[in-house]
């Protein structure tokens, strides 16, 4: 469905030095400076994938979607959006996409939210049985009709962004594309948010890319994930193969009856080298640190509670969160995924 | 061609509805710009009371060539006044939203604003074309009528034009207001008979930046004081110039917007 094959895009910048001597030279003789936003990123994407593409801010995850969505043409490389040149047949792309930037709403900021559906039918052509099939399902996933006579401009965040994701929707794009689309929303507006996407994405096999912070969307929606640092691609592949790779620390914490005092050797009871596990004791707290390709959950657990007696246990998975934050500071990945 | 149509509409049965809702905005809206305009005539009723009058004009004359200028005007500034927020969009990035759907981005641009003001230039435009043309020698044949509706478009083409030259130099120069407004602030001249002013406005005004046929001109050939045909032909010329030129920049604008971004 998408392809981008060694796209770059870069800004050119005129470096200004500070004074009234360098405001004169520079008005004279700017500096050029060139700024890669995207360098050299090159993906291809199956219809019916749900990416989330992460990378921290200024990382050139927004360049990358304005490139796909034919808003920016590509400094180099060539992009295919279902066999279209997005920033060359710029109309015919549009036809095939939509586009939720959180931030921004795409809404007519005057216009009652009806009244902006309605002129989004005419413009995409969108049939009335369709029109009136894809009012009835947004109804059902996204309870429009609390706010559609409303001006948009009057909306609260969560319905805005409850209203551009259905706006986007209206005319069946075969691609979706979401900058932030949970940016800023409570707890029930993002589960919303998220049911949409799932719903359109499964019934009519709609590719999804999503930008976001919120790594729960991730977790909620994508399949397979981009990440994108200083304008390069550092990781593509499946959410599960760096969770494999980076997501095997668990740890199990105990709440014990008394306090833990018998400082046995755990790893002898476990059958496991000492250096395999990490022992935390706080009083009646005891928490154990460990591999989960070494040992198992279970075995752990057991052990424990044949030898102690356990009020409280809690299982601790490495979050994708703390996974993420480790591949921006390691900068490059090595997950074998081919 | 028949969707745009009914974009068109749509737009417009919703800013006539928020123009009947916000009434108190439409009145104060439109009736400051109809105190602008009063003021403006009072002060030429006030100069025709020393002089007999301008350069051949009469007063009624300069009254009809006032109240003509405002035709034009007002119908561009009621239809197309978003223009003038093309280099904040660019600015603020917010041409993106433009180049997502697949209708023409300056068709959006415009028909997002109508600016009820410009009922204000409208309203004194067509009173002083019912107060002047029964005191004028104009023969109100089909072809009169007609050709002076023909001038006002063509006139409104320019008027868009001209202004949408002035905005496209938003995509590359950051503030690009000072040259919207002194352009636009030319168009003033056309206002009194551009006979009276020195031969380098004279030759601005129909040349360069021919705002002499937005009233001037049409008005000289409604009066009979010049030939209609010959003028209809200029002005004809210059539209056509002017309007292809004004929509190339603006996509130039827009490549240029795709290639360096906001």
């Amino acid at each position: 469905m998408i392809e981008a094959k060694h796209i770059s895009k870069s800004f050119v910048k005129y470096e200004k030095e500070k004074g009234l001597i360098g405001m004169i030279k520079g008005f004279v003789n700017a500096k050029k400076v060139i700024k890669k936003a995207v360098d050299n990123v090159s993906f291809t994407i199956q219809e019916g994938e749900v990416i989330g593409y992460i990378g921290a801010n200024g990382a050139g995850k927004s360049t990358t979607i304005k490139m796909l969505t034919g808003i920016l043409t590509p400094t180099s490389g060539e992009i295919l959006v279902d066999g279209i040149i997005p920033y060359k047949d710029r109309v015919r792309n549009a036809r095939n996409i939509g586009v939720v930037f959180g931030q921004r709403t795409q809404l007519w900021w005057d216009l009652p939210l009806v009244e902006s559906f309605s002129i989004l039918k005419e413009i995409y052509q969108v049939s009335n049985e369709d029109y009136k099939a894809r009012m009835e399902m947004f109804e059902d996933v996204l309870q429009l009709s609390e706010f559609i006579k409303s001006p948009v401009r009057t909306l609260s965040l969560g319905q805005r962004m409850r209203a551009d994701i259905a706006a986007s929707l209206l005319h069946n794009p075969k691609v979706l594309y979401l900058d932030e689309p949970t940016i800023g929303l409570d707890v029930n507006a993002k589960l919303k948010m998220r049911q949409a996407i799932k719903t359109m994405n499964k019934t009519f096999k709609t590719t999804v890319i999503l930008t976001t912070h919120d790594l729960d969307d991730i977790e909620e929606l994508c399949n397979r994930i981009l990440i994108i640092d200083n304008g390069k691609i550092i990781y593509d592949g499946a959410l599960s193969d760096i969770k494999t790779k980076y997501g095997s620390d668990t740890k199990v914490s105990f709440v014990l009856k008394e306090a833990w005092t018998d400082f046995v050797d755990l790893a002898h009871l476990m059958e496991v080298d000492p250096k395999d596990i990490i022992v935390k004791v706080d009083e009646d707290k005891l928490e154990i640190g460990f591999d989960k390709r070494i040992l198992s959950v279970a075995h752990v657990a057991q052990v424990i509670m044949k030898n102690y007696e356990v009020t409280d246990l809690k299982i601790m998975e490495t979050d994708i969160e703390s996974i993420v934050s480790r591949i921006y500071n390691e900068g490059k990945v090595n997950v074998s995924n081919d | 061609m028949k969707r745009y149509f009914e974009i068109y509409l749509k737009f417009l049965a919703q800013h006539l509805k928020r123009m009947l809702q916000y009434r108190s905005d439409f009145l104060i809206g439109a009736g400051s710009f109809l105190f602008i305009q009063a003021s403006g005539i009072l002060f030429m009723v006030l100069i025709f009371q020393q002089i007999p009058d301008l350069n051949g004009w009469s007063l009624t004359e300069m009254m009809f060539l006032y109240g003509y200028f405002q035709l034009p005007r007002g119908i561009d500034h009621l239809l197309t006044d978003n223009i003038w927020l093309i280099p904040t969009k660019v600015r603020r990035g917010e041409i993106d939203r433009y180049l997502l759907r697949p209708i023409n981005p300056l068709f959006q641009l415009v028909i997002e604003r109508f600016q009820i003001e410009a009922f204000g230039e409208l309203i004194v435009g067509v009173a002083l074309m019912i107060y002047t043309i029964p005191l004028l020698n104009i023969d109100l044949t089909v072809w009169t009528v007609l050709l002076g509706l023909l001038f006002i478009i063509l006139g409104s083409l320019i008027y868009t034009s001209i202004k949408l030259i002035t905005a496209s130099i938003g995509f590359w120069v950051i503030n690009s207001m000072p040259i919207m407004t002194t352009v636009y602030n030319i168009a003033d001249f056309s206002k009194y008979p551009t006979t009276i002013f020195p031969k380098v406005i004279q030759y601005t005004v129909t040349y360069l930046i021919p705002f002499a046929f937005v009233s001037f001109l049409p008005a000289t050939a409604l009066l009979n004081r010049s030939n209609g045909l010959e003028i209809l032909l200029g002005s004809v010329i210059a539209v056509s110039v002017l309007s292809i030129a004004a929509y190339r920049l603006w996509v130039l604008g827009l490549k240029s917007y795709q290639s360096v971004g906001s």
